[in-house]
């Protein structure tokens, strides 16, 4: 009866060791945000166990913050990422925006068009994505989407939607809705050797084509924001 | 040798396609090649109307498929030539009776005994068009010059790209020529340098095809008709035929210039 307590004690206290030791998550914060890294040896229930623990504790602290969840280290099952996310958001509304599955694959959560923050390698600036090239005519109906520039070879016909991050280019005739720096990024432009589209978008501005015949292209036609407004130049 | 399968589908509805299937079907097995309609409008049938078969209708697509009768049940002659077959869809089901693996089937069995399967689309993009092209390897998109109507077909050519069926052809019905000349309506160069895919003919706008559909007589029996001609040249070109392009096909100075060098 005597040794009981002690064997208590001494459960207690290897439990308070291991998770000095080794924390079944990581809490990290750089300038984009939070970033839980689960660590490799976990176990989901532990890992679950110490995100409830932390949130209680430091409630203001983590009330709707987003989070990156970094899973390079330590994969785990869709079941488990979303039941994660879930608690995650039922404890202190915590969004987790953004889940990184290897050093170039990284995915967003919310739909939320941000730049993914790849780790600078040997302390060179971090390079986008490479631009997504599409090779043939875009029927109504298509939808691209890009996370950094996109470039169309051939038509962009009505009723097909482009979205890009960055710049968009097409090689043919603009007539269905491109909108251009999806992310915010006002520099963005809209190249094509014609543009006559439904509807021009550029970050937040939309603009629609005037009415009237327009002036053939003999070269190209871009469209940028030029004081607050969309204006296309014909070359 | 395994028959032609060609859907002809378009989108819009009231473009042509279940006109464009009878007068073609007609003039292909007035020309000798055996052919078999089949509609797959199931729940707004129209092809046996225009055919004028509507009263010989016994058993339709629906029963062979659910293995009610035998495809030859259900095959309906012509009532003028006896190398025409139409397989009528049925008008008190839905179009979720059939699957396209259903289709797939049936279509390859009737290609194995005719020159010519002939499938006469539904208009839209759902259900009914994913049966209609599932047995097809041929495509005609029949469209009007009409803002809508090519929308549509664009969108139709895509989805028929998406499911790799690259053999697209198009038909361009009710060309008014007067209002192109005008400008009021687009002419063939304008459709074809959106849609990118082959012509195969141009149909002009015709108060005959109302007549004729009323009647239950296709258009390409009347000798005079110009639509009819048109339809005749457009099955002609199916069945590989080279001819060149009418005046209503090429509007213009070189329109007029090949009128006077083809006469």
């Amino acid at each position: 009866m005597s040794l009981l307590p002690f064997w208590h004690f001494q459960v207690q206290w290897a439990n308070a060791m291991s998770l000095a030791e080794t924390p079944p998550v990581k809490l990290k914060a750089d300038r984009n945000g939070l970033t839980l890294v689960p660590d490799s040896a976990a176990d989901f229930e532990a890992i679950t166990a110490f995100m409830d623990e932390r949130l209680a504790k430091s409630r203001d602290f983590f009330h709707e913050t987003r989070m990156v969840l970094d899973l390079r280290t330590r994969p785990m099952r869709t079941d488990e990422i979303s039941a994660l996310c879930e608690r995650l958001y039922a404890k202190s509304k915590v969004k987790v925006v953004e889940i990184r599955l290897s050093d170039d694959l990284a995915f967003s959560v919310e739909g939320d068009v941000r730049k993914p923050a790849v780790p600078k390698r040997d302390g060179r600036e971090p390079e986008s994505p490479a631009p997504v090239i599409v090779r043939n005519t875009c029927r109504s109906g298509v939808r691209i989407v890009s996370a950094s520039d996109c470039v169309i070879l051939g038509d962009v016909n009505p009723g097909a939607e482009i979205i890009a991050q960055g710049d968009i280019v097409v090689f043919g005739t603009l007539r269905g809705v491109a909108h251009a720096g999806a992310g915010g990024e006002r520099t963005a432009r809209i190249w094509a050797l014609s543009i006559q589209p439904n509807q021009i978008r550029i970050a937040d501005l939309v603009a629609v084509p005037p009415k009237g015949e327009k002036p053939a292209s003999n070269r190209y036609e871009v469209a940028e924001i030029q004081n607050e407004v969309i204006q296309v130049i014909t070359m | 040798m395994a028959g032609k399968t060609i859907v002809v589908t378009s989108g819009k509805g009231g473009v042509g396609k279940t006109t464009t299937v009878a007068n073609i079907g007609t003039t292909l097995a007035k020309n000798k090649h055996s052919v078999v309609m089949i509609d797959t409008d199931i729940g707004l049938r129209n092809l046996d109307v225009v055919m004028g078969l509507e009263n010989r209708i016994v058993y339709n697509l629906v029963d062979i498929i659910e293995g009610k009768c035998r495809k030859e049940q259900a095959m309906i002659r012509d009532r003028k030539l006896s190398n025409l077959f139409i397989i009528p869809a049925a008008q008190t089901r839905e179009k979720n009776s059939v699957t396209p693996e259903q289709m797939k089937k049936l279509c390859s069995n009737l290609a194995a005994e005719f020159d010519y399967v002939l499938i006469d689309c539904p208009a839209g993009i759902e259900q009914g068009f994913k049966n209609a092209i599932a047995g097809a390897d041929n495509a005609l998109v029949v469209t009007t010059p009409e803002v809508s109507a090519i929308r549509d077909a664009d969108r139709v050519i895509g989805l028929l790209e998406a499911a790799m069926l690259t053999q697209i052809s198009l038909i361009i019905n009710r060309l008014n020529l007067k209002m192109v000349k005008k400008g009021d309506m687009m002419s063939t160069e304008d459709i074809i340098s959106l849609l990118s895919v082959p012509l195969l003919g141009v149909v002009p706008e015709s108060d005959e095809v109302v007549v004729s559909t009323n009647r239950g007589v296709p258009l390409v029996h009347e000798k005079s008709s110009k639509a009819g001609a048109a339809f005749r040249r457009i099955a002609a070109r199916l069945n590989g035929e080279n001819l060149p392009p009418e005046e209503d096909e090429s509007n213009g100075f070189f329109g007029r210039m090949k009128r006077l060098i083809w006469n």
